[in-house]
């Protein structure tokens, strides 16, 4: 089966089952391979979206602008970002880091405990994605095959393309192990029979969505059938005062956040969606955002932003509206570079998160703090929702901020530049990424 | 636009009173006056009100914009906060309640009362009309525009026996609005029967199967929108077939009022005027001559051109002690005389997985409401 081939809601019960028995005889064949060889065919696949002269990567590359709302060049680059992350030398770290021992994928290995271990990934996975970050329902789909569990993806709807043409890729280059993807999209509520089926019989569901789908899901659910959930989150980003020294300084770190801001247009969950500014520093956060808002306008040249849909430019049209209304009362709010297509910084001379509005386009709060190691009290409401932080300054700092953030739930502490684009082998939202989709079972020996 | 609708201030008479009341308002209200000049407005050659800057409403939630009035306020509305979270609620103070009084009233009566009589008529029609609302008195909830507007229909035209069925919980005694309409039904008293869509929704879920007394001939559903920020939400079309099914009304008699706290006036579907039409999907809005609205470019706020998409702004000229000019935060275009809507803005975004910054409120409660 290669991709979507048509709308969830046309399966008739008889097709929808013959859809989950194929993905699970498919499986067989998965198993009796070795780990090493799924990472070599699999790398095989991903190492074709790394290529611009590949045909499918051309097909990728001319499809997502229209499909996930971002421009062309962003669609090169999160082609080539995320594709890094499925080649085989990845994908192999990737494996050796969740599994020292990657042949507990492969068979019953001594623990040193007087045991032995291995691990299953399961008959037939159900993986649901959402929004239109491109490359999450792909990377998803590559993770369930590493742990050789078959898996019916239903991808978002920016996300079908990269989805698909990876169910494509595999079908090219090992056909065997294309049996076990199926990627089908439907609208929420439109999943008919198939959606039905794969909620009741999947031995695992992973979603990435709001909680309402996550509410939705736990409630359809069987009790005993695990979600591996990854939720909406919320990214930010802190300059300390050590990078503010000079202008040249800080410059660069305006020029790497930036860059995070630009990546997905703000819609990513590693998105940095207010920084952070230290005080006092020959650099001021006002001087700092309005450098950062330079830099989005030159980074606007050669990455312009995707098509910006009505409802987040209204919303834009609010939030700069309300911030020139702070403005005129006498506050010290900006709106810098008024501008989506060049990307906009608004600052909050307010440390406080409030509930004003923000957008999901390229634009970025900045707001001054008298230290970073005050972040915790003003993120405290936000714990449940947070993720990463892009963090400017040097080691120390970071290492001390890292520890009180993850008392918050902060799960990944880096740098500006690498923001956008966690490793292959990232810990998703503090989840081991392939640990969470296997059942360990344990054989004991006789006494 | 075009005027035919506005035929009490023609377009001359209308921009007259709107760069007026735009000066006025510049001058009393120091905020709005250096947001207008923050803007870079030429006061002196302002001669359009289509050039008047106009406020967002989401500017209402994080300061007072009254103007600086002498007056102590009479009223304090405040917005619902169901979208934004309670800690982030609109506040519109009101000076001169009879303006809003005036101008609910005279919406009303050019868009409603047509319904339980022609216009010459309406006004003898007192005691006619049994107002029953599925919300809580205006005395709960004295921050509620919405309950001051149904009060006050109330007390000009109700025939004496309106009740207001909820508690402040925006709670339905059991059976309460089966007596009511069983006691409307036997002396054959024709019913305006409002409330939100929400409630509407919540409504029907609770009479389900078991029915409902029919609305005696001549009644009306008023229904005020407000799905917004709720987990709850059911289709418009399918809201208006359940209510016509369960209480035995046709849907051209069912109408949405779309007005907000930020204004003073209200917006309606001319369905009780023009019979029809009963999809809708397929009906407009329409305001009282006071207030005109253009639809504005999301990207650039200039205006749209004919027929496309934008952002409702309005010029609310009930919105004296404040600021006329709004920018709202809905999508609609241009039809014909009037607009029709397309659903609060953040329906239909373009999302990813980043969680913004005003979910947080939402996100980080335990689990929604319904």
């Amino acid at each position: 089966m290669t991709g979507v081939a048509r709308a969830a809601a046309s399966y008739t019960s008889r097709e929808a089952r013959s859809v989950v028995e194929s993905l699970r005889a498919a499986g067989a064949a998965l198993r009796s391979r070795t780990s090493f060889d799924l990472v070599r065919a699999l790398g095989r696949a991903g190492r074709r979206f790394a290529d611009p002269t590949d045909p499918l990567r051309m097909e990728a590359e001319a499809a997502l602008p229209a499909e996930a709302g971002v421009s062309p060049q962003m669609s090169r680059n999160i082609i080539e970002g995320m594709a890094h992350g499925w080649e085989t030398g990845a994908l192999e770290t990737l494996l050796r880091a969740e599994f020292p021992d990657p042949a507990v994928l492969d068979e019953f290995r001594p623990n040193g405990l007087g045991q032995e271990l291995k691990a299953f990934g399961g008959t037939f996975a159900f993986h649901i994605g959402s929004g239109n970050v491109a490359g999450v329902g792909a990377t998803s789909m590559i993770r369930s095959l590493l742990v050789k569990c078959p898996v019916l993806l239903k991808p978002g709807r920016g996300d079908v393309v990269l989805s698909s043409l990876l169910v494509r890729a595999l079908g090219e280059t090992d056909p065997d192990l294309a049996k076990a993807a199926v990627a089908v999209y439907w609208r929420a509520g439109q999943g008919g029979y198939l959606e039905s089926l794969a909620l009741s019989e999947a031995d695992r569901v992973v979603a990435y969505g709001g909680n309402d789908l996550m509410v939705s899901l736990r409630s359809r659910l069987h009790p005993t059938t695990p979600l591996v959930a990854y939720h909406h989150r919320l990214s930010i980003g802190g300059v300390t005062r050590e990078s503010l020294r000079s202008v040249s300084q800080a410059t660069d770190v305006a020029k790497a956040a930036a860059g995070a801001v630009t990546a997905f247009d703000q819609r990513g969950c590693v998105s940095p969606q207010i920084i952070w500014v230290e005080e006092g520093a020959q650099v001021e956060p006002l001087m700092w955002a309005k450098l950062l808002s330079e830099q989005l306008r030159t980074l606007s040249a050669t990455l312009p932003p995707g098509a910006i849909d009505p409802a987040s430019a209204t919303r834009f049209q609010q939030l700069a509206g309300t911030f020139e209304v702070k403005q005129a009362a006498g506050g010290a709010h900006r709106v810098l570079g008024r501008n989506l297509e060049r990307g906009v910084v608004f600052f909050d001379p307010e440390p406080q998160v409030s509930s004003t509005l923000t957008v999901a386009c390229r634009a970025v709060i900045v707001k001054p703090i008298p230290d970073l190691t005050g972040l915790p009290d003003l993120l405290g409401p936000a714990s449940r929702v947070l993720q990463t932080i892009g963090l400017a300054g040097p080691v120390e700092r970071r290492r001390a901020l890292a520890s009180s953030l993850a008392n918050l739930g902060m799960t990944r502490v880096t740098t500006f530049d690498r923001q956008p684009w966690p490793p292959a082998w990232w810990r998703h939202d503090g989840t081991e990424p392939l640990r969470a989709l296997v059942n360990w079972v344990e054989l004991e020996a006789e006494d | 636009m075009k005027p035919e609708n506005h035929d009490l201030l023609d377009e001359d008479g209308f921009n007259r009173l709107a760069v007026e009341v735009f000066h006025y308002q510049v001058e009393a209200n120091p905020i709005y006056g250096s947001f207008v000049r923050g803007r870079a407005v030429d006061l002196v050659h302002l001669e359009d009100w289509k050039e008047i800057p106009a406020l967002p409403t989401a500017a209402f939630r994080e300061m007072p914009l009254g103007s600086l009035s002498s007056r102590p306020a009479e009223a304090i509305f405040r917005t619902s906060g169901t979208s934004h979270g309670q800690g982030a609620r609109g506040v519109h103070a009101i000076h001169d309640l009879s303006l809003y009084r005036d101008s609910l009233i005279g919406a009303a009566k050019r868009f409603l009362l047509p319904a339980f009589g022609n216009p010459p008529v309406a006004e003898t029609i007192k005691n006619n009309i049994r107002f029953l609302f599925i919300a809580p008195g205006p005395e709960e909830l004295p921050d509620s525009s919405l309950l001051f507007m149904f009060g006050a229909w109330m007390r000009e035209w109700d025939d004496g026996g309106g009740r207001f069925l909820a508690d402040s919980t925006w709670r339905i005694p059991k059976d309460r609005l089966r007596q009511e309409l069983e006691a409307c039904s036997r002396t054959m008293t024709p019913v305006l029967l409002g409330g939100t869509a929400f409630s509407f929704a919540l409504l029907l879920d609770e009479i389900g199967d078991s029915g409902a007394p029919p609305l005696p001939i001549g009644s009306v559903v008023v229904e005020t929108g407000g799905f917004k920020g709720r987990v709850r939400s059911v289709p418009r079309p399918d809201l208006y077939r359940a209510i016509s099914r369960t209480f035995g009304i046709p849907t051209t008699r069912i109408v949405n009022e779309y007005g907000m706290t930020e204004l003073l006036s209200q917006f309606y579907e001319p369905v009780l005027l023009e019979g029809g039409p009963e999809d809708p999907e397929r009906r407009r809005h329409l305001g009282p001559p006071w207030v005109r609205t253009l639809i504005l470019d999301p990207y650039t706020l200039e205006p749209s051109r004919d027929g496309d998409l934008g952002i409702l702004c309005h010029m609310d000229l009930a919105n004296l002690d404040s600021v006329s000019a709004i920018l709202t935060d809905d999508l609609g275009h241009a039809v014909d005389d009037g607009f029709r809507i397309m659903g609060r803005a953040e329906g239909a975004e373009a999302r990813g997985c980043s969680l913004i910054v005003e979910e947080l409120a939402r996100a980080t409660q335990a689990l929604p409401d319904k």
